[in-house]
């Protein structure tokens, strides 16, 4: 390509305009999009996933609770044994936030009393979902339109949840017995 | 010139403070989220149509892509410009439609309808630029629509398109050329 000929294109295309209105008003569709998919907005309405990982760490929260009230006081707390949690910088919820840590804590109890083979695996499988969970937030700053990633960032969380969940569940019959 | 100049809301609507509409779309206000799309939606269309070369294209990942946009709003850091972060949306949603009707799109005709390459010898009148772009293939098209019109740096539309840096200059050259052939510039 000449100097001269690359020139003339730059200047063409210096010349074009940016803006382009387009031929009709678009506001109708989006706004009938935004009352579709108003479910699925944060504001307004907890995700899908958010509120089954809610569901799940209600449940288990009861499942406790009735453990407690029906044979005694649980193991007492142990130190914690998993690694420093991840920043989740999307979590402003405070009730969920408040639901998840004492989901947690109870994880950790019931987490204490396996034996360790089977509590490194645990605690290999849970770095696993939150390193997951973590890389795919970063892949949605940069592709924050991307259903797809938005799908596999939600399905963490219900990964999370449903492990915490099996923990809680396959230690509560042992913990009966002493 | 970066994205972040050329994308400078308050040039495209001065005195308005584009960050108050920000907030209050955020706080899930769909009327402060109308005027995001007024102020934005000349920007993002023009984009959407010279990705895709096709006018009802164009419409329809405009309006994805302030759908998009409102879902995604929640986890809308403030730290980046909006208008920055809408074109990021509107390029991932003009790259993710054509991946998923890429059938759709290879066999409908071109908008313009034009050669890819004018012949030189036939003495038919220069072609329009836009025209020109249109009939660029889909590769080169997007290059040369995010540096050459909308001033994004070869790194910023590489990470936008998902490919190598290298990739991205060699297909801004390939756009450049097929263009000044398209248009007869070489021989003038």
């Amino acid at each position: 390509m000449t100097e001269p000929a690359r020139n003339s294109l730059d200047a063409q295309l210096a010349k074009l305009p940016r803006d382009l209105p387009p031929p009709r008003n678009l506001w109708p569709g989006i706004a009938r999009g935004i009352e579709r998919g108003a479910l699925r907005n944060p504001q307004r309405h907890r995700p899908m996933a958010w509120a089954a990982a809610a569901a799940v760490a209600g449940a288990c929260l009861a499942s406790a609770l009735t453990w407690v009230v029906l044979h005694g006081r649980p193991n007492s707390p142990s130190a914690p044994i998993m690694a420093a949690q991840p920043s989740y910088g999307d979590v402003t919820t405070a009730r969920y936030v408040a639901a998840r840590d004492s989901l947690e804590q109870t994880f950790q109890q019931r987490l204490a009393s396996l034996d360790p083979a089977t509590r490194a695996k645990v605690e290999a499988s849970l770095a696993t979902i939150r390193k997951a969970h973590e890389d795919i937030r970063q892949a949605l700053v940069a592709a924050p339109a991307s259903p797809v990633l938005e799908q596999l960032w939600e399905s963490t969380w219900q990964d999370e949840f449903d492990l915490y969940d099996r923990v809680v569940q396959a230690t509560q019959p042992t913990m009966t017995r002493t | 010139m970066d994205t972040a100049q050329l994308l400078q809301p308050e040039a495209e609507m001065p005195g308005i403070d584009t960050g108050e509409f920000v907030v209050g779309a955020i706080a899930g206000d769909t009327g402060a989220f109308e005027q995001l799309y007024r102020q934005f939606s000349p920007r993002i269309y023009g984009l959407c149509l010279r990705m895709t070369g096709q006018r009802e294209a164009a419409e329809d990942c405009t309006q994805e892509s302030f759908i998009a946009a409102w879902k995604a709003l929640p986890r809308f850091e403030q730290r980046s410009r909006f208008s920055t972060w809408l074109h990021r949306i509107a390029v991932h949603t003009v790259l993710s439609r054509r991946r998923g009707l890429r059938n759709l799109y290879e066999v409908a005709e071109p908008a313009t309808g034009l050669p890819e390459v004018a012949d030189p010898g036939s003495g038919s009148p220069p072609l329009d630029i836009e025209q020109a772009i249109a009939s660029l293939p889909d590769g080169a098209r997007h290059v040369l629509v995010l540096v050459g019109i909308y001033g994004y740096s070869h790194a910023e539309a590489a990470a936008s398109l998902g490919i190598a840096e290298g990739t991205c200059k060699a297909q801004l050259h390939r756009a450049r050329s097929l263009l000044a052939a398209t248009l007869g510039l070489e021989e003038k």
